[in-house]
């Protein structure tokens, strides 16, 4: 601060000087820049419902930057109608396109609040440009890389929780809650051969030893036999009451895993009993604690994979977000987490039909679990409702088809039932294979699509798009490649199925961007919260089926459409690029928001409240609405949408 | 003797030519033209004290408002030493310390700058009566004559605009209307202000100034005359 010193006309209101301070991309300028800025600044009032640009008449003098209120940007063509381009706030502005192009105003802007602004002169806006690589690159750019991996940083960055608190996980998770089952016992008087040989065929490390009367009177660890045992060259017919632990180390099942932590590590052991009213439940390991740390997605796939029971299955889906969160924070995009996500619940399916199966008996036919939707696009989140269908070969005779019904009807409703009970939701729509009308055979397959396909109701496309994402999950795969073979054989030339699916593809309007921390739909309404995944996650899904099938790709995942797409010269490279930026963008939106809300104890989903975002964040979404406006815009050109 | 009392109120041209050239392009002023041809100083000091006689300017902050825009960049701010020591109770008010203004010039040097900042605008202040009492005291000291130039009154235009919001006649005497800078400023929605000095207030006092103007123009008022007849927000200091 200057004391006394006189510089009466070389000083920037601090008020004017703050707000630059704070407002992209000025906030990128040293404070000698900013006050020379300052200088040149002229703050005007403008009253609500005053047009400020009318488009191609208005000669722009200023830039303008809104320091409080808003105003309305639209477009009005000749017979007078008028497009609603979009809203800007407090911190946003306008009038830089004319400015830097030189142009009269290309809209018409009109403040909707009563207005003040910061006016920058034009010459003043130029030299800002010119000297200022980084602000001008701000004004200039369209999506390009280094913003959105700023998003993605800050998206890390502020969103989710550093890493020192993922022991957070330990302090909430009870004892009890990491019971696998009921604990395993030996008799007192077994041999230490047969306790190794019951703990190989459980693969487990521990036995919970039992007196004659069955009461627990000791443990035995994989290390005892090891170190009591094979070192000391112990007979093998040794009773395990010999070499057991005793008394056993017992938590109360309320306790946290932390405190199970603290207490394995003081007594220097890697089991703990697990006690309920006076009663011992069940075991927790180390190697349980590592898993709810998550410190590595490969602890959970080798228990995965490990699982002999389907009760042993169930709780390990529930540990794919802490899995998921270390990628988070070592920078991984959505897609790699998505599809590591898919790649764990691929196992999961697995493990539960192999385990059914041998439950069922062989099944009478080849059939082929198939994977539609979020699954079948590899696109898993957290919570992602089931998806599955199933199809099975040809029955020669009414026999094998009868067989095959029943057969299948009981692998599919088991297979849904422990689908639930690992946390997977019942799809609302029933498209499950637990329902009678998604459990067909090839041909009754083919048909079904065929139906859909030739004799399209716009109603029944939009119920079935679903089903062109499917995917083989489990069996004979050939069956679903066949399907998916025939079907990109078929629709090219399927013109109509085409037009209804290009049009539902434009059902989803994106909302016009952020006012205020307020959504502004298109009718210019106010919400104040953004469905991620119908406004904006869904446009691009719909986007790259439309024009995957179009073309014939038998691919389910909307990337790789994207890239085939791309690479087949269906899509302009700068259409692909853009598009897989903002599509991974919000990907990667969606995936924080809900692992934070699930480490806040909620049920995820899809809602984003835009006050928690950061003006980068905010803007990247706008940028991203954006694309999907160009995207519905390039499907209307495409199909002709609008002519017919 | 009779001539220089008569140039102390202003009835006669002041024999300073600072004061003098003011003195007769106000005096042909025309109030018919829009409010937007004008420009405006907005303005306000702080002081040692409220007392007329005794008390002296600490600090004088001023920006320019053209075609009722606010222009940053002309701005006007100073601190001031007063002959005597600066009261303690108010630093509390203004914040300004003995220390900051110890090597500041005195009210006479920074004078004629301020005039020549002022040239020929209306001036404009909340509560502005008090400010120009201050200012013309120190004018007449030192150049014999009061400043010439019309002042408007935030305060008095906010009564104003309040009132022709107010239909019903008893709402007019509202007792709950705080017309304090900040107060009116949340009332109309303004930005906030943070800092205060003499120059922040004088921006803010700006906003009120150019919010108040353009919302009394859709009411009607569009000339400086309708100002001056509106609500009499206007002290004639001539």
């Amino acid at each position: 601060m200057s004391t006394g010193k006189n510089d009466a006309h070389n000083i920037a209101p601090e008020t004017v000087l703050e707000f630059l301070r704070h407002t992209m991309p000025f906030n990128e300028l040293d404070d000698d820049h900013l006050r020379e800025l300052a200088r040149h600044c002229i703050i005007d009032f403008i009253p609500k419902g005053t047009l400020i640009f009318r488009q191609g008449e208005t000669e722009v003098e200023h830039f303008y930057l809104i320091q409080k209120g808003g105003v309305k940007i639209y477009l009005e063509d000749d017979q007078g109608e008028v497009t609603l381009k979009d809203f800007r706030g407090e911190g946003e502005y306008f009038g830089a396109l004319p400015i830097i192009q030189n142009t009269r105003a290309n809209l018409n802007v009109e403040t909707v609040e009563d207005t003040f602004c910061f006016l920058f002169t034009k010459s003043a806006f130029r030299q800002l440009l010119d000297t200022s690589p980084r602000v001008s690159q701000y004004f200039l750019r369209s999506l390009s890389e280094k913003m959105i991996n700023t998003a993605y940083a800050e998206l890390r960055h502020h969103r989710v929780t550093p890493r020192t608190e993922s022991a957070l996980f330990l302090f909430s998770t009870q004892v009890g809650s990491a019971v696998k089952g009921e604990p395993k016992t030996i008799p007192a008087d077994a041999s230490v051969r047969r306790a190794a040989a019951l703990m190989a065929e459980l693969k487990i490390g521990s036995l919970l030893v039992t007196d004659p009367a069955g009461e627990i009177i000791g443990i035995v660890t994989d290390k005892d036999l090891r170190t009591k045992v094979v070192a000391a060259g112990l007979d093998y017919q040794t009773p395990v009451e010999k070499i057991m632990a005793s008394p056993v180390i017992t938590i109360p099942g309320h306790a946290v895993c932390f405190d199970a932590m603290l207490r394995m590590m003081r007594q220097r052991i890697h089991h703990l009993a697990i006690e309920k009213q006076g009663k011992i439940v069940g075991m927790i390991t180390t190697h349980d604690i590592m898993l709810l740390q998550g410190t590595s997605p490969l602890y959970l796939f080798r228990e995965i994979v490990a699982q002999r029971t389907l009760e042993g299955l169930h709780p390990l889906a529930r540990k794919v977000p802490s899995v998921v969160r270390t990628l988070i924070e070592e920078g991984a995009k959505a897609n790699n987490i998505t599809k590591m996500i898919t790649v764990l619940n691929d196992h999961i399916l697995e493990r539960l039909l192999t385990l059914l199966i041998e439950e069922l008996g062989p099944p009478p036919l080849p059939f082929c679990w198939l994977l539609m939707g979020s699954e079948g696009r590899s696109e898993q989140t957290f919570k992602t409702d089931q998806d599955n269908a199933l199809i099975y070969a040809w029955p020669q005779d009414e026999k094998k088809a009868a067989e095959a019904e029943e057969y299948f009807k009981a692998l599919g409703e088991r297979a849904i039932e422990n689908l639930v009970l690992c946390g997977y939701p019942l799809c609302p729509g029933e498209m499950m294979a637990s329902n009678p009308k998604w459990r067909m055979s090839a041909p009754a397959w083919q048909q079904c699509f065929d139906g859909w396909i030739m004799t399209p109701e716009p109603k029944e496309v939009m119920h079935s798009t679903i089903f062109f994402d499917l995917r083989p999950g489990y069996g004979d795969f050939g069956l679903a490649d066949k399907l998916r073979h025939h079907l990109a054989r078929t629709i090219p030339k399927q013109e109509l199925f085409l037009y209804h699916l290009a049009q539902n593809a434009m059902e989803a309007r994106p909302p016009l961007s952020f006012f205020r921390n307020l959504i502004v739909e298109k009718d210019g309404e106010h919400r104040n919260a953004l469905d991620l995944k119908t406004k904006g996650l869904v446009p691009f899904v719909d986007f790259a089926r439309l024009f995957a099938l179009k073309h014939g790709i038998g691919e389910s995942n909307t990337l790789v459409r994207l890239q085939l797409l791309r690479e087949g010269g269906h899509i302009s490279a700068e259409m692909y690029q853009e598009t897989i930026k903002a599509y991974e963008f919000l990907m990667q939106l969606r995936l924080v928001h809900q692992l934070h809300m699930m480490e806040n104890g909620q049920e995820p989903n899809n809602h984003i409240n835009p006050a928690n975002l950061s003006d980068l964040e905010k803007q990247t979404l706008k940028e991203s609405f954006e694309v999907v406006r160009r995207l519905q815009s390039h499907i209307k050109a495409e199909f002709r949408l609008g002519e017919r | 003797m009779f001539k220089k009392m008569l140039s102390r109120f202003g009835l006669i041209p002041p024999a300073h030519p600072l004061f003098a050239d003011n003195w007769h392009y106000f005096r042909r002023l025309d109030q018919n033209r829009p409010l937007s041809d004008y420009e405006f100083v907005v303005f306000d000091t702080e002081l040692t004290g409220l007392n007329r006689r005794q008390d002296e300017i600490v600090s004088i902050g001023a920006v320019k408002v053209r075609h009722l825009q606010i222009m940053v960049g002309e701005t006007f701010h100073v601190y001031v030493k007063p002959s005597r020591p600066l009261p303690k109770n108010s630093t509390l008010i203004h914040r300004i310390t003995p220390q900051q203004i110890d090597q500041a010039p005195r009210l006479a040097e920074v004078l004629p700058d301020f005039i020549s900042f002022c040239g020929q605008a209306l001036l404009v202040g909340h509560y502005v009566g008090l400010d120009v009492a201050f200012l013309n005291r120190a004018c007449r000291r030192h150049y014999g004559a009061p400043v010439s130039n019309p002042c408007l009154d935030t305060m008095r235009l906010a009564q104003t605009y309040t009132e022709m919001q107010w239909q019903q006649y008893h709402d007019r005497f509202r007792m709950d209307v705080a017309y304090n800078l900040a107060a009116l400023g949340r009332e109309y929605g303004l930005p906030d202000f943070t800092l205060h000095d003499a120059y922040e207030d004088a921006l803010q006092t700006a906003y009120l100034f150019v919010f108040l103007i353009k919302q009394m123009r859709s009411k009607g008022i569009v000339t400086l005359r309708d100002i001056f007849s509106a609500g009499q927000a206007w002290r004639n200091l001539f």
